[in-house]
C-alpha cells in the first residue's frame, strides 16, 4: 500500500485529505509545516508528498527544494489555493501542481499519475 | 526586477571547474583566472566577447579557488552600469536550493534558478571561462531565433583526429543536430567535408523555459549533471529543436578564433600561435578589443649590459619588464618580468614577476608567478634533468610552478 505524506498548516485540510486518501486505499501521514515534513521524510520516506505552499515558517517552495536535496526521486505534488506560484521556476521541481478546489479529483488523479511514473528504487 | 530588454540574453559564465589538467597552474587559482598572453586572464576573452557582442548582464558562477578570479573581475570588469540594468557579478555557490557544491555544469545552472527567476530573460547564453576564443554572439542569437530552436550549440570545425577529444556534433543539411557525442573514437564528419568534424565550443543559447525544465529534469536523474555529457544528448534523443551554429561558415576567417586551453600543451601552443607572423587571433584588432586589468607598471625597458645587447624578437613584452643584456625569442613576458645579462629565454611563457638570473637558459617552459630563477641554470635543455625537478608535459614543455625555490 502506497504511503502519502500530506503537508498543510490547515488542520481541516489535513483531515479532509486524510479521509479522502484513506478511502482511496492509501496509508496517510501528515505534517503541519515544512520542518515537520522533512523530519517525516528522513525518518520514513513516503511514496509521494502533497505539499501546500503558503505555510508559516518554511514555505512549500523552500520545503520542495529541501525535499529534492534529501531525496530527489520522491514525487512531490504542490497543492495551493493560488495558481500564480506555478510561474516560479522553483515550483517546476515538483512533479505536479494542483490548485485547491472543492473537487478533489484532480488531486487524486495527480497522485495516481506520479506513483505510476515513480522509478524503481536504486 | 526583470532587466531591460528581455530579448537580450542573460549570460551565465560557468567558471567553477577545477581545471585539473592545467595543474599546477591551477594549484592556487581557478582555471579562468590563469594568466594568458602576457596581460590577460583566460576569462577576459569570454567577457570581452560578451561586451563586444552587446551582452551586459553577466553572472559569473564561481566555485573552486575563486579568490584570484574574484579579485581580477573586480579590478578589471567593474565597468558596467547597474543603474542601467548592466552587471558582471560573480556568484559563489549559494547553497540555497540544495546543500552541495556544483556537481556539474548543468547543476551550476540548476542551483541558480533564482537568478533566472529574478531576471526572467527570454534567452540564456551559457559560456565558460575555459577557452581562448573570439566570437560575436549576436549572429548566434539571431540564428537561434530564426530556427525557433530550443537550444543552439556554437560549434567550430576541426580535423577528425583532433575531434576525438571533444564533443562532436553531427548535423543534417539544415544544421539540425542529429547526434552529440563526447570524445568519440570515430567522429562523425561534416556532410561536405569528410576529413573535418563539427565540435562543441561550450557556448549555448537556450530558451529560458527549456533551460529550466531540462536542468530540473537532469537534477532528478543519476547523471554527471553536465551539459555536454548529459543534458544535450538527452535533448537530441528526445527530438527537441537543437541546432548547431558553425562559426566557421557564419563568419569570415579573421572574425573568429577558438582554441581549447584545457591542457598544459594546448595552453602553451595557444601562446605560440599568438607569436606567429599572421596570428589567427589578432590581439591588436581595434574592432575587437580584449579588456583586462593591466595594473600600473612603467613601460617595458630593453637595455644593454656592457657589450651584451638586449634582444627580444617575435615576443610579447609586457609593461614593467626589464631585459638587461638578455635575449628573448618567441616568448611571452608578462608584466614585471626581468631577464638578466647573458640569459636566454626561448619559446617560453613567463608569468608576472618572474626573474631570470644572469646567464640562465630557459627553453620551452612555463614559469609561474614570482618564481626567481637563479643565475646560470638550464631549464628545458635536458628533459632528464628537468623531470627530476619539474613536470614535463607530453609535448615537452617544462612547468615551473609558483613557489618554486631554486639554488
Amino acid at each position: 500500500m502506497a504511503r502519502i505524506l500530506i503537508v498543510d498548516d490547515d488542520d481541516n485540510q489535513r483531515l479532509l485529505y486524510r479521509e479522502l486518501f484513506e478511502e482511496e486505499g492509501y496509508e496517510v501521514v501528515d505534517a503541519s509545516d515544512g520542518r515537520q515534513a522533512l523530519v517525516c521524510i528522513e525518518r520514513d520516506p513516503p511514496d509521494a508528498v502533497i505539499l501546500d505552499i503558503n505555510m508559516p515558517g518554511m514555505d512549500g517552495l523552500q520545503t520542495l527544494a529541501r525535499i529534492h536535496d534529501l531525496n530527489r526521486r520522491l514525487p512531490v505534488i504542490l497543492h495551493s489555493a493560488y495558481a500564480a506560484y506555478q510561474d516560479q521556476f522553483v515550483s517546476w521541481i515538483a512533479d505536479a501542481y494542483v490548485t485547491k478546489s472543492s473537487d478533489p479529483e484532480a488531486l487524486t488523479q495527480a497522485v495516481r499519475a506520479v506513483l505510476a511514473k515513480k522509478p524503481a528504487e536504486g | 526586477m526583470a532587466g531591460p530588454g528581455n530579448g537580450t540574453p542573460l549570460v551565465m559564465l560557468l567558471a567553477g571547474g577545477q581545471g585539473e589538467r592545467l595543474y599546477p597552474l591551477t594549484k592556487k587559482r581557478a582555471k579562468p583566472a590563469v594568466p594568458f598572453g602576457g596581460l590577460y586572464r583566460i576569462i577576459d576573452f569570454t567577457l570581452s566577447n560578451c561586451l563586444n557582442s552587446g551582452m551586459k548582464r553577466i553572472y559569473v558562477l564561481t566555485q573552486h579557488k575563486s579568490l584570484s578570479l574574484d579579485r581580477h573581475i573586480r579590478a578589471a570588469w567593474s565597468i558596467l552600469h547597474p543603474e542601467l540594468g548592466e552587471f558582471i557579478q560573480t556568484v559563489p555557490p549559494q547553497l540555497q536550493l540544495v546543500s552541495r557544491w556544483y556537481a556539474g555544469t548543468a547543476d551550476a545552472v540548476f542551483q541558480n534558478l533564482d537568478l533566472l527567476e529574478e531576471e526572467r530573460p527570454q534567452y540564456v547564453l551559457i559560456v565558460s571561462g575555459d577557452h581562448i576564443y573570439r566570437m560575436d554572439y549576436e549572429p548566434l542569437l539571431r540564428f537561434h531565433t530564426q530556427q525557433a530552436a530550443d537550444l543552439t550549440i556554437a560549434c567550430t570545425e576541426v580535423a577528425c583526429p583532433e575531434a576525438t577529444r571533444m564533443g562532436v556534433v553531427e548535423v543534417d543539411g539544415a544544421a539540425r543536430v542529429l547526434s552529440f557525442t563526447e570524445k568519440p573514437s570515430a567522429p562523425a564528419p561534416l556532410p561536405q567535408q569528410p576529413s573535418r568534424a563539427l565540435v562543441n565550443m561550450g557556448v549555448y543559447v537556450f530558451n529560458t523555459e527549456t533551460l529550466v525544465r531540462t536542468v530540473i529534469a537532469d537534477a532528478k536523474q543519476d547523471t554527471e549533471h553536465d551539459f555536454g555529457r548529459n543534458v544535450i544528448p538527452t535533448m537530441v534523443r528526445s527530438q527537441r529543436r537543437v541546432f548547431a551554429f558553425d562559426i566557421v561558415s557564419h563568419s569570415p576567417a579573421t572574425r573568429h578564433y577558438w582554441q581549447d586551453v584545457g591542457t598544459l600543451d594546448s595552453y602553451f601552443d595557444a601562446h605560440m600561435e599568438l607569436l606567429l607572423p599572421q596570428p589567427a587571433f589578432d590581439l591588436f584588432d581595434p574592432s575587437w578589443p580584449i579588456r583586462t586589468h593591466a595594473g600600473q607598471y612603467p613601460p617595458a625597458l630593453m637595455r644593454n649590459a656592457g657589450e651584451r645587447e638586449a634582444r627580444a624578437v617575435n615576443s610579447i613584452v609586457s609593461p614593467g619588464c626589464i631585459v638587461t643584456g638578455g635575449t628573448v625569442v618567441r616568448s611571452v613576458l608578462s608584466p614585471h618580468v626581468s631577464v638578466g645579462a647573458g640569459a636566454t629565454v626561448e619559446e617560453s611563457i613567463l608569468m608576472p614577476g618572474v626573474r631570470v638570473g644572469e646567464g640562465t637558459h630557459i627553453r620551452r617552459a612555463i614559469v609561474d608567478e614570482n618564481v626567481l630563477i637563479p643565475a646560470a641554470v638550464k631549464i628545458g635543455c635536458n628533459h632528464d634533468d628537468d623531470r627530476r625537478r619539474f613536470v614535463v608535459t607530453p609535448g615537452g614543455v617544462v612547468i615551473v610552478p609558483e613557489g618554486t625555490l631554486m639554488t
